[in-house]
């Protein structure tokens, strides 16, 4: 029996919650209802309190549909008057029910900003609705998430100096160190002097800007922080390619995006960011178009050529764009040889801008597709594929044997490409 | 050694097609039903419910299935059957089955096995099963979605939030509300729902659209059906209310005799583009029986014109109402039966031919002109050809006297693995040649390459033959197989296995996509060979299209059968046919 039942009634609780209880008790068993109402109310203010035993005749009624009553009693802060008043504004009624849904445990944010919920507004379809809500309930976690990690953190980090600040009062020393601690000062400034070097004598490697119409804000954005990414991995390398940035109209959403991505570096990177087109900027003859819907297999990395890689995130489906593209200018075409080294499982054999350019780099310092591909995302694929073990096997035993030398070069490739 | 090597081949077909060694195609059933004898055993171990486990209902769905194989194989003596029409009602599920492809119906294993309560449980006993869950989730949220899902009574959900309420104040959250109310709303319990509605009212400003549903659903039975009208005004506030928002509406309306708010409420459905659910346009129907009213019968004949735009086919219990509205109406002495429509078009019923699949002369060059500019043009000549090679295809199809079929050539060669291409499209290409029809064959150029795959001279011979039009190997051989076959004009035809499901996607508008369907029902001819024996085999192409249709003084319906699971490009096989008695 629950425990929350109490038997003293303070006539003064009645009166404000009569309205409420009337309409109510009309429909049910009325006079045990009632007491109960009171009961209940009472109950639920002092929770602390209980009493052994209730009296009522129908305890099983009773204790099921008790707690309808408390629920309609406890009203809320002024609830008939305000709804005529927010009928008009929409924006206020959304605004109510994506609280009302989070109440319910869908995915939707707690906070939400003008900007955000005008955009809600603005979206078409209910799934596209529910979409971008979505996200921002799990760009909202992230950030939770990672506030507190922060904290933790700077606690951690708080705790570090305390005891720091005990060892070195244990041991105030002078040390000799050869070098200031400007490390990563240093690290840029070397970078910079390696980019101003490809700039002069570097191999052009071209991110083809012309797919803006091809994609919404979200793919935009996506396609901007791996070209990001693919200039961060460039910057480090021992040989970087010289980069350019072509068909980049001013006043495009792309440029837009790069320049609030990289804000005052933007002026101050070592790439060529141009209007015009690659056809324009090089030889046609040099170029190659590098994407997956190719159906020219690329074999190794030419170092006087220039490759071409689309800054296109294609997340809707828009097959043969690039390939399209390449047709229309009369270019060469090339895709990597996915197939041929790795067993593919799963995903699109489009990989990311970022990924290409690490590919790329690797090719043209190593020139060894198994380092190369060592890039490619380890879920699209389960493994290599042996055959280049299989053939260095092959090339042992015919050593070991000494035949190698009857055997004719020709032959032997053949060999390696059937497997 | 050949010899031997088909027999085995042709082995397990065998017992694919034969249920009664109770070898399903995908799965034993035999095995399964021992299987499932220990899975409710252990079922009831583990929960004491009277509901049916979910194994169970499995089981059932599969003996269903079970039977209907059964019907149709002995109905099978025929040679059609045994190849469905590429566009009959289920002959993808029955192609798919053909594949072994064995699905495990790997049960989940249970995690969080806590017994469901039957019975109402007091406060201690509530506690105690708390501390037996284990699980991530919230113990209070997962009970009931488990009593949801398991359909118990809703005394149970109503102690477990009294308890909730006991533990809390007396409040009780919002997620766990809607979750009773939906409980309650199954059951029907239209007190219930009153009572939860007013907690609702009093506790919450607003509602979200998933309690306005349920609320809609549950008032639209009471008297208060009225109430669900303004729910469904607040839904639209803030969103366009979904289709079963409105059909909820609309039964409501037409259980309480207002008629004219439902056909209100219909035409606001069609004007937010959504299409109204079966169930919506079958309570009209079976509200009509009792109605004698001219008005509503002619807004009911609309209703099935509805049908016929949009290519929607009514189910079978609605195709029942309809049958029994028509029978019902005064005077006018319908008859209705279920037929077939036999190949030549004529219904088994009546005897009537049903209308022909053939689009009008408008229609026609619509749907050639929207090829054209959305399928291999489509906004980017470069996509699918080059504009030089588009040129090159118009003057050939231009200069070429019309063609009698038009065939895919890539499509037909690969159809059989074991042969060599060339030789494929040669056995075909010669026999169409042989009964004197102009052939068109559409390849890509590396056709004539020679290598082991294609012959040289036997493609020597193809080009004799027939004419050919090679594509560069990079461009897309479908869209100009359309426009060649569209533009030899309405008796030609081409044969490809190929769906084109890419091709019509690639259409604007769901009008546009049905006529393409359409045309692609009367002209496709499809190789129905399992191996390339004597003689090619093409499936039959049906003379009628499947549409709901009227002469006036009778009626055409086809229906989808319930226990027949039909793919989106598929057509029913079954009709209703209504007539008037003279």
């Amino acid at each position: 029996m629950p425990v929350f039942l109490k038997m003293s009634i303070g006539i003064t609780f009645i009166r404000p919650f009569a309205r409420v209880l009337v309409p109510f008790t009309l429909n049910r068993k009325r006079r045990v209802l009632y007491s109960t109402i009171l009961q209940r109310y009472v109950s639920s203010k002092i929770p602390a309190e209980s009493s052994p035993k209730k009296e009522n005749a129908s305890p099983e009624q009773l204790e099921l549909d008790g707690w309808k009553i408390t629920m309609k009693s406890s009203v809320q802060e002024g609830v008939s008057t305000v709804s005529s008043a927010k009928d008009e504004d929409p924006v206020a009624a959304t605004r109510e029910l994506i609280e009302m849904w989070r109440l319910l445990g869908r995915e939707v944010p707690e906070h939400i900003s003008e900007e955000e919920l005008k955009t809600i507004m603005e979206c078409d379809s209910k799934s596209s609705k529910k979409k971008y809500l979505r996200y921002l309930y799990v760009k909202e976690k992230k950030k939770k998430a990672n506030q507190i990690k922060k904290e933790m953190k700077a606690a951690a980090r708080e705790k570090a100096i305390q005891d720091q600040l005990l060892e070195t009062a244990n041991q105030d020393k002078q040390q000799d160190f050869p070098f200031l601690r400007l490390w990563d000062r240093n690290m840029d400034i070397a970078m910079g002097w390696k980019g101003a070097q490809a700039m002069q004598f570097g191999q052009p490697l071209v991110f083809d800007m012309a797919y803006d119409d091809y994609m919404n804000p979200k793919e935009l954005r996506y396609a901007v922080s791996q070209l990001l990414e693919s200039e961060g991995c460039n910057r480090r390398d021992v040989d970087p390619f010289h980069i350019y940035f072509c068909n980049l109209k001013p006043e495009s959403p792309f440029r837009r995006e790069l320049i609030k991505r990289y804000g005052e570096k933007w002026n101050k990177l070592f790439l060529t960011a141009t209007e015009k087109s690659h056809v324009d900027l090089f030889p046609k003859d040099n170029i190659i178009y590098l994407t997956a819907d190719s159906p020219n297999i690329m074999t190794s990395f030419k170092h006087d050529k220039i490759y071409i890689v689309g800054s296109f995130v294609d997340k809707n489906i828009h097959p043969g764009a690039s390939l399209a593209k390449a047709k229309r200018l009369k270019l060469a075409t090339e895709c990597f040889p996915l197939d041929k080294y790795l067993h593919w499982d799963t995903g699109t054999k489009n990989l990311t801008i970022d990924q290409v350019t690490r590919i790329l780099l690797c090719l043209k310092n190593t020139g060894s597709w198994e380092e190369a591909l060592k890039f490619v995302p380890k879920r699209k694929h389960s493994g290599y594929l042996d055959f280049s073990q299989h053939t260095q096997e092959f090339v042992n035993r015919m050593k070991k044997s000494k035949t190698i030398n009857s055997f004719p070069k020709g032959s032997l490739n053949r060999y390696t490409q059937k497997k | 050694m050949n010899f031997c090597f088909t027999t085995i081949r042709s082995f397990p077909k065998l017992w694919k097609n034969n249920p009664y060694l109770g070898v399903g195609p995908g799965h034993s059933y035999n095995s399964f039903f021992l299987k499932d004898g220990y899975g409710i055993r252990n079922q009831q171990k583990l929960f004491s419910l009277k509901t049916v486990s979910p194994q169970n209902t499995k089981a059932i769905n599969l003996t269903a299935k079970a039977r209907y194989r059964r019907k149709e194989d002995e109905g099978s003596n025929k040679v059609s059957s045994e190849f469905p029409h590429l566009f009959a009602a289920g002959a993808a599920k029955k192609r798919s089955q053909m594949n072994p492809h064995n699905q495990d119906l790997a049960l989940s294993p249970e995690r969080n096995i806590v017994q469901l309560p039957s019975k109402p449980l007091n406060s201690e006993q509530w506690d105690k099963l708390k501390e037996d869950f284990k699980g991530k989730a919230n113990f209070e949220d997962w009970i009931i979605i488990q009593l949801i899902n398991y359909n118990s009574s809703i005394d149970v959900a109503k102690s477990l939030l009294a308890w909730v309420a006991a533990k809390n104040n007396g409040i009780v959250s919002y997620n766990l509300l809607v979750k009773y109310l939906c409980l309650c709303v199954f059951h029907k319990q239209t007190s219930e729902v009153f009572d939860v509605y007013e907690i609702l009212k009093a506790r919450y400003k607003t509602l979200e659209t998933s309690a306005s549903t349920l609320l809609i659903r549950g008032l639209i039975h009471s008297d208060r059906w009225r109430e669900a009208l303004l729910l469904l005004e607040d839904i639209k506030k803030v969103m366009i209310p979904s289709k079963k928002n409105y059909g909820d509406c609309i039964q409501g309306a037409l259980l309480h005799q207002d008629v004219d708010i439902a056909w209100n409420l219909f035409q606001e459905l069609l004007g937010h583009d959504l299409i109204p659910m079966m169930e919506t346009l079958k309570a009209f129907f079976d509200f009509g029986k009792d109605l004698k009213d001219d008005q509503y019968s002619k807004k009911l004949l609309d209703l099935l014109l509805y049908l016929r735009n949009n290519q929607l086919y009514p189910g079978e219990s609605f195709a029942h109402s309809i049958k029994t509205w028509f029978e019902s109406v005064p005077g006018e002495q319908w008859k209705g039966q279920f037929t077939t429509i036999q190949k030549n078009g004529q219904c088994s019923g009546c005897g009537k031919t049903i209308e022909s699949i053939h689009l009008s002369a408008e229609e026609y060059e619509l749907l050639k002109r929207k090829i054209l500019s959305d399928v291999i043009d489509g906004g980017d000549q470069y996509k699918k050809t080059t504009p030089q090679e588009l040129k090159r295809f118009q003057n050939f199809v231009e200069h070429c006297p019309p063609f009698d079929v038009v065939v895919d050539g890539l499509n037909v060669a690969k159809m059989f693995p074991k042969v060599r291409e060339s030789q494929v499209l040669l056995k075909v290409v010669s026999q169409l040649a042989k009964a004197n029809l102009r052939v068109l064959v559409l390849g890509r150029k590396h056709m004539t390459v020679q290598s082991a795959r294609w012959r040289k001279d036997e493609m020597e011979k193809v080009q004799k033959q027939a004419s050919c039009f090679f594509a560069d190997n990079i461009s897309e051989d479908d869209p100009f197989l359309l426009y060649a076959t569209l533009n030899s004009g309405n008796h030609c035809k081409f044969i490809t296995k190929d769906l084109l499901r890419d091709h019509k996607a690639c259409l604007p508008d769901a009008k546009t996509q049905r006529l393409f369907f359409k045309w692609q029902q009367g002209h496709q001819l499809a190789i129905i060979n399992r191996f390339l024996g004597s003689k090619v085999i093409f499936q039959h192409i049906p003379s009628y299209d499947t549409v709901v249709q009227t002469t006036g003084d009778s009626w055409h319906i086809p229906y989808d059968e319930d226990l027949v699971e039909r793919y989106s490009y598929e057509v029913p096989t079954k009709w209703l046919c209504l007539h008037r008695k003279i």
